[in-house]
């Protein structure tokens, strides 16, 4: 084969073989955090710099909410069920309605509470700066999510 | 001896018979066309012109090095565009994993 053309492909191959390289390098860690058996906590370690030590606290604390979460979802679920079938057998605010409106507002607020409780925690246990970091992060995505201005936004 | 006999006989060699007609008019025309630049196929312009460029060592080195770099830099980006967006993506199912209930947008 002539030797320009030798050259032109070795080019070309370089170039494919330069990209898929640094391609795999650059993604290997996130690669690593997809496969790990919890990615979101696998996530959170590396996003806020924790150490083991540090992790398997929080990682603790995590599965303690959540067994928390899951039985609260179970009960706002079981509202929700009920209202359903509330609201679709009236066209009114009936004391009954009212008072399931009441209680899966006070089960919500709950949740919160909890959520709150568990963020505190969390933020604690992970180095001072990374906590104040983590919990405006996770504040502002959560109970801070929603604002007015926000909607009105959207909406435009 | 021998050559000049033979000058002799080609001084005295003379040519009695007539052209063709328009003898010299087609002679011109077949100059021409001789002369007259041929098409070359693109496929020829770009390999002559490769054999040509990448002749000289110092542009073949430099065209393999740009090649590797250019290769490299859109790996290095494209890994980091998905790096991103992977990470906000966990970032995400972490907070789902806080709040099921949370309103999506």
């Amino acid at each position: 084969m002539k030797r320009p053309w030798v050259i032109l492909l070795a080019g070309i191959a370089a170039a494919v073989l330069g990209y898929f390289a640094f391609y795999f390098i650059g993604t290997a860690q996130c690669r690593a955090i997809i496969h790990e058996q919890e990615p979101e906590l696998a996530w959170l370690k590396k996003e806020f710099h924790l150490n083991d030590a540090e992790f398997a606290r929080i990682s603790q604390m995590h599965a303690s909410y959540l067994s928390g979460c899951a039985e609260r979802c179970r009960m706002i679920d079981e509202k929700n069920q009920h209202l359903k079938q509330l609201l679709a057998s009236t066209n009114t605010v009936t004391p009954d309605i009212d008072k399931l409106l009441a209680e899966s507002a006070r089960l919500r607020a709950e949740c919160h509470k909890q959520m709150l409780q568990h963020f505190y925690e969390v933020s604690r246990t992970m180095p001072p700066e990374q906590g104040r970091r983590y919990l405006a992060w996770v504040q502002e995505r959560t109970l801070l999510s929603d604002s007015h201005q926000d909607m009105q936004d959207r909406h435009h | 001896m021998k050559s000049e006999n033979l000058d002799r006989t080609l001084r005295e060699w003379e040519i009695h018979e007539s052209l063709p007609p328009r003898f010299q008019e087609r002679v011109w025309q077949r100059i021409a066309r001789e002369e007259a630049p041929t098409s070359v196929s693109p496929w020829t312009l770009f390999s002559n012109w490769l054999s040509q460029f990448l002749a000289r060592p110092s542009l073949a080195v430099s065209y393999l090095v740009l090649l590797l770099f250019t290769g490299l830099v859109a790996g290095y980006w494209q890994a980091h565009v998905e790096q991103t967006h992977t990470l906000e993506q966990l970032g995400s199912r972490y907070v789902r994993m806080m709040d099921p209930y949370q309103a999506h947008h």
